[in-house]
């Protein structure tokens, strides 16, 4: 490790992006799936961050890259501040510090073994087991809360619960000492009055143990709850980026003010319209400009032409929208390092609301 | 898979056996039936014989051209000998009700109690919630009520009533569990239809959006011929938002969202009174489940139908129910008013369930969920199931298991001892 590894954030992807290649047709001809394009990120100790968006948007596709399992076809990666050679090589290394939890506990543990042998198989294969392996086992189950650990060691997957299994993918993760730990979806096959539990112990991990998290999930009021900032994707981008609660209560971006209002809140009594309707766009095709223009209810014809650059809305809250640059401004040459104040009181999201709160009675 | 899940395995093999939205069932024996013949309440129907006006104000696009055929081919049960006579409805506006029902999975001692003694009362152009999470029973109580449920679950015990009424037809009752086959293939689809979870499942794959509308229509509109059958059908996909030409595509053409409305557009195809939704939006993005519930709203204020909505999700019926039961380990355990209900919990575990959901708004505060996870139901603890994991757990509840009482009127009931008056009511239970 080099003087500025303490200083560098635990994981940084630049530009990562995926496509994936399928023929089709009678001629074979050649389609991409932009399941990913041009995501940075940065995951840094001690930190929460979210990636919040619909199926397809690629939020698995990037944790999996994140993660070494999927290839990117372009970008890089930074391990505490060190470029990461991708390859098959070196792997078994990154594996070490990078840990991936999946969504569903039951397909993500061998059915046919018990917790011990789940837990030990990471241990000896990354060598980090204490004098006392049968210790160092029972020590991983307590850190996830598994307590007493006597009471699962021995269990087979089918003889716990769904939240005791997403524990115990938690503390394999967790065996080989990682500083990254990527959850994808890790809490929505869950029961919902178990939930919290889940997200209380990545909460935790977080503050005991420092660990850089990347907490994956459709459901932007958790994100709100655990996260420390919020990314939220459209179709394979990254379209607007916020601490969580400035994102969630002064959202940027037409399409994380469409995913507010259609999650479920109850505290607002009646639920507000949707603003637009539609779906995500095939990802074979993404549209020209914008690829949220097709549903966007503030479409201008720049969005259908020129992708909009991430435009700094305030602090540490950017956002990829051309309503947030002055209209002088809206130049398909704007650059990507565009930063610009705010542009309140503008055709956006805030003139919309103004107008819709006159009309109600 | 949790033990919740298993429960829904279970629930979807059941559910595509008899084939989708509850309809062409007809060589289906329920196993449990003969018990549930033997201890079921037989209804009076006298006093629920008068004719009452079609309660829809016009559904528009929806008249269906005639009904001729069907009418009068209705055996109520008056007309079999041996009934007893039973108080009429207490709401003069209920269309479905359940009354201590029972189902279990299995016979003898072993059997494993799904769902104990379950009241529920549906009432016209309204939407109940049933929230609870997997494995409480949630499913197996409606397809107990309907007659869907399949071996090895029986009814033990209780009554289910459709109090029907049409236009140009006689008001009537119909006990469901002691319906013949041939009365259940009268009011399946046309009086009650079922939209379950995994359209990609209820769908037949092979088959075009087409043909499934056509095969409904052709089994319960005999009289209607190829080209309304047609019409119909393109009128009903036009209804949920889909284009007409997309008539002809098979299911996996159509996207998530899409087929949920095919779905949708089924149930509705003969104008039921009562449509079941079995965890409708489950597998569906927040801004498609979103749009969805907007759309069944709307076709309820138009089409009048009544709403029994499944889901684990209580913030989304909070939303969207006018009156909201919760069920645990097989209870129901709470029951109110949608709002009365978010706002004044009276039963720990809707509280509890209640503050699993993180707030959209305002300081972001630990919240602790509740502790433990939900029972096994091989092995329910004894007394109230929920004392293992309730803070406010007294002697009494290792022994005896509350029952469903009003507390603060009628219109709000739970079964915890905490409100029977012999103790104080933690605030929190007491708003």
């Amino acid at each position: 490790m080099t003087d500025n590894a303490s200083l560098a954030p635990a994981l940084e992807a630049r530009g990562l992006t995926k496509h994936f290649t399928f023929r089709h047709g009678l001629l074979s001809r050649r389609g991409r799936v932009h399941a990913v394009d041009d995501v940075s990120l940065v995951l840094a100790a001690g930190t929460v961050t979210a990636i919040v968006g619909e199926s397809g948007s690629g939020k698995s596709v990037l944790a999996r890259m994140l993660a070494r399992i999927v290839m990117p076809s372009a970008g890089e990666l930074y391990l505490m501040g060190e470029k990461v050679v991708l390859g098959q090589k070196g792997r078994r290394q990154y594996a070490s510090e990078v840990q991936l939890v999946l969504q569903d506990p039951f397909a993500s543990m061998n059915p046919v073994h018990r917790v011990r042998h789940s837990l030990v198989r990471p241990l000896r294969i990354h060598h980090t087991a204490g004098p006392d392996l049968e210790e160092s086992v029972k020590d991983l189950l307590r850190r996830v809360a598994l307590s007493p650990p006597e009471r699962f060691i021995d269990k087979y997957p089918h003889e716990l619960s769904g939240g005791q299994l997403q524990r115990v993918s938690f503390a394999r993760a967790l065996a080989v000492h990682p500083h990254v730990l990527l959850a994808d979806e890790p809490v929505s096959m869950l029961d919902v009055s178990i939930r919290l539990g889940v997200l209380n112990l990545i909460g935790d991990l977080r503050d005991k143990e420092r660990l850089a998290i990347l907490y994956i999930t459709h459901d932007i009021a958790s994100a709100r709850y655990l996260a420390d900032s919020i990314c939220v994707m459209y179709a394979g981008e990254i379209i607007e980026r916020a601490a969580a609660s400035t994102l969630t209560d002064s959202p940027a971006h037409p399409y994380t003010e469409l995913l507010l209002s259609a999650a479920p809140d109850p505290a607002r009594g009646q639920p507000t319209p949707l603003p637009t309707r539609g779906a995500p766009p095939r990802l074979v095709a993404p549209p020209p400009g914008c690829r949220f223009h097709p549903r966007c209810p503030y479409v201008m014809e720049i969005c259908k032409t020129t992708p909009p650059p991430p435009v700094t809305v305030d602090a540490g809250h950017e956002a990829s929208c051309w309503l947030r640059l002055p209209a002088g401004e809206r130049r398909p040459e704007a650059s990507s390092q565009a930063s610009l104040p705010m542009v309140r009181g503008g055709p956006g999201l805030h003139a919309r609301k103004e107008v819709a709160s006159r009309n109600e009675p | 898979m949790t033990g919740v899940w298993d429960d829904d395995v279970v629930e979807a093999a059941d559910v595509r056996a008899s084939s989708a939205p509850a309809g062409i069932t007809e060589t289906q024996d329920g196993p449990g039936m003969p018990a549930a013949l033997e201890t079921v309440p037989e209804t009076a129907p006298e006093t629920a014989l008068e004719t009452v006006p079609e309660p829809v104000p016009g559904g528009p696009a929806l008249a269906v051209s005639s009904r001729g055929r069907d009418k009068g081919a209705v055996v109520t049960p008056s007309e079999r000998p041996g009934e007893a006579l039973l108080p009429a409805p207490s709401e003069d506006d209920a269309v479905f009700e359940i009354c201590d029902l029972s189902i279990d999975y299995g016979l003898g001692p072993g059997a494993l109690h799904a769902v104990r003694h379950a009241d529920l009362m549906l009432r016209r152009g309204r939407v109940l919630g049933l929230a609870g999470e997997s494995g409480s029973g949630k499913s197996t109580l409606v397809y107990g009520a309907t007659r869907l449920l399949r071996q090895p679950g029986v009814v033990s015990g209780g009554s289910v009533r459709l109090y029907s009424r049409r236009r140009g037809e006689e008001g009537r009752v119909v006990d469901l569990l002691a319906a013949s086959e041939r009365e259940l293939r009268r009011i399946r689809w046309s009086e009650i239809s079922v939209v379950l979870q995994s359209a990609l499942n209820a769908l037949n794959p092979v088959s075009t959006i087409e043909s499934e509308f056509d095969d409904v229509l052709k089994a319960h509109r005999r009289e209607m011929s190829r080209k309304t059958r047609r019409e119909r059908a393109a009128e009903l996909l036009t209804m949920v938002g889909i284009n007409a030409d997309r008539l002809r595509d098979h299911p996996h053409e159509l996207s998530g969202g899409q087929r949920q409305r095919v779905m949708i557009a089924l149930a509705l195809a003969l104008e039921p009174q009562v449509v079941i939704m079995d965890e409708p939006t489950t597998a569906l993005d927040v801004v498609t489940q979103r749009e969805i519930i907007e759309e069944l709203i709307g076709l309820r204020d138009r089409l009048g139908f009544a709403m029994l909505f499944i889901t684990h999700d209580l913030s989304l019926l909070i939303e969207l129910a006018d009156e909201i039961a919760v069920m645990y380990a097989g209870r129901i355990v709470e029951r109110a008013g949608a709002s009365t209900l978010y706002r004044s919990p009276r039963h720990p575990y809707t509280h509890g369930l209640l503050n699993s959901f993180p707030p959209m708004h305002g300081e972001t505060r630990r919240m602790t969920g509740i502790p433990g996870s939900p029972p096994d139901l091989a092995a329910v603890p004894a007394g109230c199931a929920f004392r293992p994991r309730c803070l406010y757990a007294m002697e009494r509840c290792g022994t005896e298991a509350p029952a469903l009482v009003p507390l603060d009127g009628e219109e709000h009931e739970a079964a915890c001892f905490l409100h029977s008056g012999d103790v104080a009511v933690p605030g929190e239970l007491a708003r």
